[in-house]
């Protein structure tokens, strides 16, 4: 079943390729988790700023990978890759996100204060 | 075209629509549906991270999360799994180029990086294991080994999927065929350092908060 008339290799998605774009997204996701374990280790903000800079950090690296080692744009050869990634990512917010919710109000509201012990 | 053909349309001779056969993009096709298969992939994780917001502090009078996970340690793997993630993506500018032997090195280099990986997660879990924190003591640890280990199991099989390349690139070179496996084993390779950032963020880093 092959419709190959060309050399794969010419292939856009092949094309994609880019070695300034990896590096990029290298740098940028080991930098911003040695940031963040500094962060951590070094006890620099209290417990509830820590983990919102952290997420905040850690949401800025899986974009930047994201684009650069997904190429996840509007070109013709990348748009349905990103459609699809734009329908995904918010389920994924909202199972992740709804279900925590949903436990932890869950457990304020059926546990005894003070009583509770997990 | 012509202005001439614009202003002139002969109903008997226009053409409604195209008569050849333009194939489909072989590879293209290969690559949105294993991207799609990524996406639900991610869902998996979606799932085992709900968990661990629900699960992170049911230590049931156990192990406490500051006393098995230990974030510097975690850099170690941190460090394996990016750098092997860049070299596939140097992979893929030698494939780009047409260089076999700079695909095959790229290859064998990330693979072992990916066994490096193992190595530490290895090594951390053996430990834990020695120490008697194992899934079954606690809600907090059933979720730390699932989370971390399916994360580990995603790697292991993406290695073998990187050793069957190795052998098939040497022996086939850049057929149609081949060059789709590679650009998906691309997608599965570089989408676990996405998700490791996510367990080393959500799960190293604050279980060391």
């Amino acid at each position: 079943m092959s419709h190959g008339h060309h050399n794969p290799i010419e292939h856009p998605e092949v094309q994609l390729a880019s070695m300034g774009g990896y590096l990029i997204a290298f740098v940028v996701g080991l930098g911003a988790m040695l940031i963040a374990l500094w962060m951590v280790v070094g006890h620099t903000l209290s417990p509830v700023s820590l983990t919102t800079v952290i997420s905040l950090i850690a949401l800025v690296a899986v974009i930047v990978q994201l684009y650069f080692l997904f190429k996840l744009d509007l070109s013709s050869t990348q748009i349905w890759h990103t459609v699809s990634f734009v329908m995904t990512a918010p389920l994924f917010v909202m199972s992740v996100g709804l279900t925590i919710w949903m436990f932890h109000t869950l457990m304020e509201r059926t546990m005894l204060p003070g009583v509770c012990t997990f | 075209m012509s202005s001439h053909s614009v202003e002139n349309v002969d109903p008997s001779n226009v053409r409604l629509w195209d008569y050849d056969d333009h194939g489909h993009d072989f590879i293209g096709t290969r690559s949105i549906g294993f991207w799609l298969y990524m996406m639900s992939d991610a869902m998996i994780f979606a799932g085992l991270f709900a968990a661990h917001g629900v699960y992170v502090h049911n230590f049931a009078g156990g192990f406490t999360a500051k006393e098995v996970i230990h974030p510097l340690n975690a850099l170690w793997p941190t460090l394996f799994i990016l750098t092997s993630v860049l070299i596939y993506g140097f992979g893929m500018v030698a494939l780009k180029k047409g260089s076999r032997s700079g695909v095959i090195n790229a290859l064998l280099l990330s693979f072992i990086l990916g066994v490096g990986f193992l190595f530490m997660e290895w090594r951390e879990f053996s430990e834990l294991a020695a120490m008697g924190a194992v899934p079954q003591v606690s809600g907090f640890l059933s979720d730390f080994w699932v989370i971390v280990l399916t994360h580990a199991a995603h790697v292991f099989f993406g290695l073998l999927w990187m050793a069957v390349m190795i052998v098939q690139i040497a022996r086939n070179g850049f057929s149609q065929n081949n060059v789709y496996r590679l650009l998906n084993l691309k997608i599965f390779w570089h989408f676990q350092a996405v998700i490791w950032v996510c367990v080393f963020t959500f799960v190293y880093l604050m279980g060391g908060i």
